[in-house]
């Protein structure tokens, strides 16, 4: 009986067996079904079956990424639809992101809007130049070959290139079959240089300079030599089994006339290229997004310290820069004063969770955001944070290991990416919608749209 | 430029089994012994049994990280994973179970907590927690001493700086310079808030004595060992004792034998000091000094009296002493203290030490930033042999890890181990902000990113503008 009904496929009689395999217990929905008029439990003509919280998902999550954002995460990467609830809003971390809230309208013109008439859409150069659009106000961050594995890289770019978006090779060479994807695909210029050749940066529209990494701000990046297997040392050009440093920091930029330098060379090799600036967020940010501006820089990419994919020290990602969430009104504001706000892109990143982390970042004053984290857990990755040896990940995601690697196949990652990115978007689209917004551009900056959800106001808690 | 430092480690796998996050339980009913957790499970959690490999061996749950890939993938559903209770309980909620689990991991490997996809912890959070360090880009450069490229000096100096030197005319230093000691790192053993045996102040007097740096000890606990030269005695009562004439006859043995001592403070205290210096004129003399509302008037008065050290000490929570304000915490303590002298413009003839709260590598630089010279550090100290902070102990009861049976040896390598692991993380924290001495961070409150000013910054300032107070509770 509960096999024929169950909508979610928990309870199946195999072909040709007379008893019923052991439910599958992880595809039920739960308590939620109660109402469902198919709920096996009233169903079952001996009473024979009974459901409780699997005592299992007690011990997944912490107080930012909680069981209800990876399993949302994972419920979004599986059906593509987007989740409503205040559990799936703010987390429990208690400041950021989780501090605020969408003021929505009550009535009025929200229902004037068509959702379909809804504009996703985010220019990413807004100096004169070759313009590129993105279809969602969202790209994937740099994550290097050697930090994750081909299939995983793969799986990135085509769902950004389904989704009209960007992806990020981050500081570990190009992958030849990367090579379909070079339209959605950003090259990632960073202090090791590793992997950068001239080929590379001619190939891709969007050329990224990392000065910093929002989890290690001045520490620069790091593959332990766990992870420096063969072939990737082949694509960085180094030696199998030793730890790569990318030094901090690049020791040619001491100024932004350095700094711009560097952008010179870049343009002078692709002339079309945008120029991205990826930066931490050091007290004086507003001051380096200025020096970025006048550099050159199309956009200056804020990344934050509690966020990142890699392998970092506990003691950087926690105490040093600060979080996104103070980094980008400081930026937003600063250039406003100094007249360039419209003449550069803002993108932040760093513990964007959610697509509401999304929203509220770009209430805050960003143009758009860049997700990581969130890519590896659509993936199934549960943030055990192994993932700095190269046996480490049970996912098969952060490791270049064969056979760990067996675990995710390219197509099966691209499509919960795309059902990711689609849920993303739909939920976008209902916020702009609730606040009676056309695009997500008229968003940038709209603090008012945001408030406080904290229990006790001015208290740290 | 001073010899290079640096700290060797070596492994020192913990006695016990620690308390680990997770439990792994196996249903034996289940179970087949098929041994695919065994193959699955990437950090041997799961093993066969040695003495007949037919069976799987109970879980080595401290060793489980907590990826559900052997729940997911026993055919019989055997397992399940869930939070372990005794982990939840360890410590309170200023010593948490995470700061216990990252000790121990320090204390065993001797290398710096590394993990992936990002940070875990509450956004912010009080005393320490209210802060970030700041770092440097493009605009200024950062100094890459982590890989070792550049020297950066984690050395302090303990004592009054000379405020200028004076020359004879053939060149030599005429002026005399007081006393000082440098020590390699900033930080010095304080006094373990429990009474122990002596294998365990063993260990920790060994290990100061291998980084070079001192260890405070009671009085009472004092005693004759070869590594004298790393100790601080530490007298109570010291005024009282003087003036009733009750001074104990090794008073003066002790004073000539060390270099520093530490004295507790009270109204008579100037009269100890002078005493001290009477018999010992070179000697350091510290005074220590609870947290508290007068601490401000006191600082004041010792400094101008000529006192060099000035030890401050919170409870061990960092919560100030006998203050009106319970909640006042001792990085703004601290702050205060460090302000004060500065606008006396005496700020460099006295040492601040600090104590209390200290718990993790990075509160280390961030009591520096507030103002602090040195640290001292007590209850990490016993975390790194094991100790779980049961207090037991203090019943009468017996240690759940045996630390009456500690060999010395190992447990100073244990306590060298997470020093080394504590240096490195500072020389990030330097590295990050440009700095390539640590003498440099002190009272540098402007590489500081403190909460309250950077929210007053952005959030209150644009959620104000619309008048928003709503009191919307929150789900969590
Ligand atoms: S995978 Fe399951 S059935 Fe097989 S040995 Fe492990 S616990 Fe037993
Ligand atoms: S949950 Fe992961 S780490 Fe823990 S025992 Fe199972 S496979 Fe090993
Ligand atoms: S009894 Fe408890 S508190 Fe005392 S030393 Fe042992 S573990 Fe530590």
């Amino acid at each position: 009986m509960c096999a024929a009904i169950c909508p979610s496929g928990v309870h199946e009689r195999k072909t040709g067996h007379n008893r019923v395999s052991k439910p599958r217990s992880y595809l039920c929905i739960g308590k939620e079904c109660e109402n469902n008029p198919l709920y096996c439990i009233d169903h079952c003509p001996r009473k024979a079956l009974s459901i409780v919280q699997n005592q299992n998902y007690t011990s997944i999550g912490d107080s930012r990424w909680t069981r209800e954002f990876i399993l949302g995460t994972w419920k979004q990467a599986e059906t593509g639809l987007p989740l409503q609830g205040l559990k799936y809003e703010i987390g429990s971390s208690g400041g950021g992101f989780d501090g605020l809230l969408f003021k929505f309208q009550k009535e009025g013109r929200t229902e004037a809007i068509e959702e379909s008439a809804i504009n996703t859409e985010l220019e990413l150069n807004k100096r004169d130049g070759r313009k590129i659009s993105i279809k969602v106000p969202f790209y994937g961050g740099g994550m290097s070959f050697g930090s994750v594995g081909l299939k995983v890289m793969l799986a990135r770019a085509k769902a950004a290139k389904a989704w009209g978006t960007f992806t990020c090779t981050g500081e570990g060479g190009y992958p030849d079959a990367l090579k379909p994807y070079d339209d959605n695909m950003i090259t990632q210029v960073a202090t090791g240089l590793f992997g950068v050749s001239e080929d590379s940066i001619q190939r891709v529209k969007i050329v990224e300079f990392k000065y910093a990494q929002g989890a290690k701000p001045g520490l620069g990046g790091h593959l332990l030599g766990d992870k420096v297997t063969s072939e990737v040392a082949r694509m960085r050009e180094a030696v199998a089994g030793s730890s790569l440093f990318s030094p901090f920091p690049f020791h040619s930029v001491y100024s932004v006339e350095d700094h711009k330098k560097h952008v010179d060379w870049i343009r002078e090799i692709n002339p079309d290229a945008l120029i991205s600036v990826k930066v931490s967020t050091p007290s004086d940010i507003d001051m380096v997004a200025v020096g970025s501006y006048y550099a050159g820089a199309h956009i200056i990419h804020l990344d934050g310290s509690y966020g990142g994919t890699g392998a970092a020290p506990d003691i950087a990602k926690k105490n040093i820069a600060m979080p996104i969430e103070y980094a980008i009104p400081k930026v937003h504001e600063f250039l406003k004063e100094e007249g360039i706000r419209d003449k550069i892109t803002v993108i932040a990143s760093g513990g964007i969770r959610t697509a509401y982390d999304a929203a509220k970042a770009i209430a805050l004053g960003s143009d758009g955001v860049v997700i990581g984290t969130s890519d590896l857990v659509a993936l199934g990755c549960v943030r055990c944070g192994c993932c700095e040896s190269n046996r480490g990940c049970p996912r098969g995601i952060a490791t270049t290991d064969p056979e760990l690697s067996e675990v995710i196949s390219v197509e099966w990652g691209a499509q919960r990416l795309i059902n990711l990115y689609a849920a993303w978007r739909s939920t976008l689209i209902s916020i702009l919608k609730q606040l009676g917004m056309q695009s997500i551009t008229e968003l940038v900056g709209r603090y008012d749209c945001l408030m406080n959800s904290e229990h006790t106001k001015g208290k740290d808690d | 430029m001073p010899k290079k430092y640096s700290i060797a480690g070596s492994a020192a796998p913990p006695r016990f089994q620690p308390v680990g996050k997770f439990v792994i339980e196996r249903n034996e009913d289940e179970c087949i012994h098929c041994g695919r957790c065994t193959l699955v499970c990437l950090h041997d959690v799961h093993k066969r049994r040695g003495d007949d490999p037919r069976f799987i061996s109970e879980p080595v749950n401290y060793l489980c990280k907590g990826c559900f890939r052997c729940i997911q993938e026993c055919p019989k559903e055997a397992l399940t994973i869930k939070n372990n209770e005794e982990w939840l309980l360890l410590g309170d909620s200023y010593w948490t179970p995470e700061t216990f689990g990252k000790i121990w991991y320090q204390a065993e490997t001797g290398s710096i907590p590394v993990s992936g996809t990002g940070y875990t912890g509450p956004f912010s959070g009080e005393g320490f927690d209210s802060m970030w360090t700041d770092m440097s880009e493009i605009v200024r450069p950062t100094r890459d001493g982590i890989h070792g490229r550049e020297y950066i000096s984690t050395s302090v100096y303990i004592g009054r700086k000379a405020q200028m030197l004076t020359f004879d005319n053939k060149g030599k230093i005429k002026s005399p310079l007081p006393p000082t000691l440098s020590i390699p790192i900033p930080l010095i053993f304080d006094i373990i808030p429990f009474r122990f045996s002596k294998n365990v102040y063993e260990s920790l007097v060994k290990a100061a004595s291998f980084l070079g740096t001192f260890m405070i000890i009671d009085l009472d606990e004092w005693f004759n060992s070869k590594y004298q030269a790393n100790l601080v005695p530490f007298f109570a009562n010291l005024s009282k004792k003087m003036n009733q004439k009750l001074m104990f006859p090794e008073f003066e043995g002790v004073i000539k034998k060390c270099k520093m001592v530490e004295i507790a403070y009270d109204l008579e205290v100037l009269k100890v000091v002078e005493e001290i210096k009477r018999l010992k004129n070179e000697m350091i003399v510290s005074v220590r000094i609870p947290f508290g509302d007068s601490t401000n008037k006191i600082v004041e008065e010792l400094a101008f009296a000529g006192v060099e050290v000035l030890h401050l000490c919170a409870d061990v929570n960092g919560k100030v002493i006998s203050s009106s304000d319970k909640n006042r915490f001792v990085k703004d303590g601290i702050l205060d203290a460090h302000r004060l002298l500065v606008e006396h413009k005496i700020r460099d003839e006295v040492t601040l030490m600090l104590s209390g709260g200290i718990a993790m590598a990075e509160h280390v630089a961030k009591a520096i930033i507030c103002g602090a010279d040195v640290t001292a550090v007590d209850l990490p100290l016993l975390i790194a042999l094991e100790c779980r902070y049961c207090k037991r102990c203090q019943n009468g009861l017996s240690c759940p890890v045996e630390l009456k049976a500690l060999n010395s040896d190992y447990g100073a390598q244990r306590i060298i181990n997470l020093m080394r692991a504590w240096r490195n993380q500072l020389l990030e924290v330097l590295g990050a902000m440009g700095l390539r001495d640590v003498r440099r961070l002190r009272g540098e409150v402007g590489r500081a990113i403190l909460h309250e000013d950077i929210r007053h910054e952005t959030f209150e300032k644009i959620l104000r503008s619309e008048g928003v107070t709503n009191n919307i509770k929150s789900s969590n």
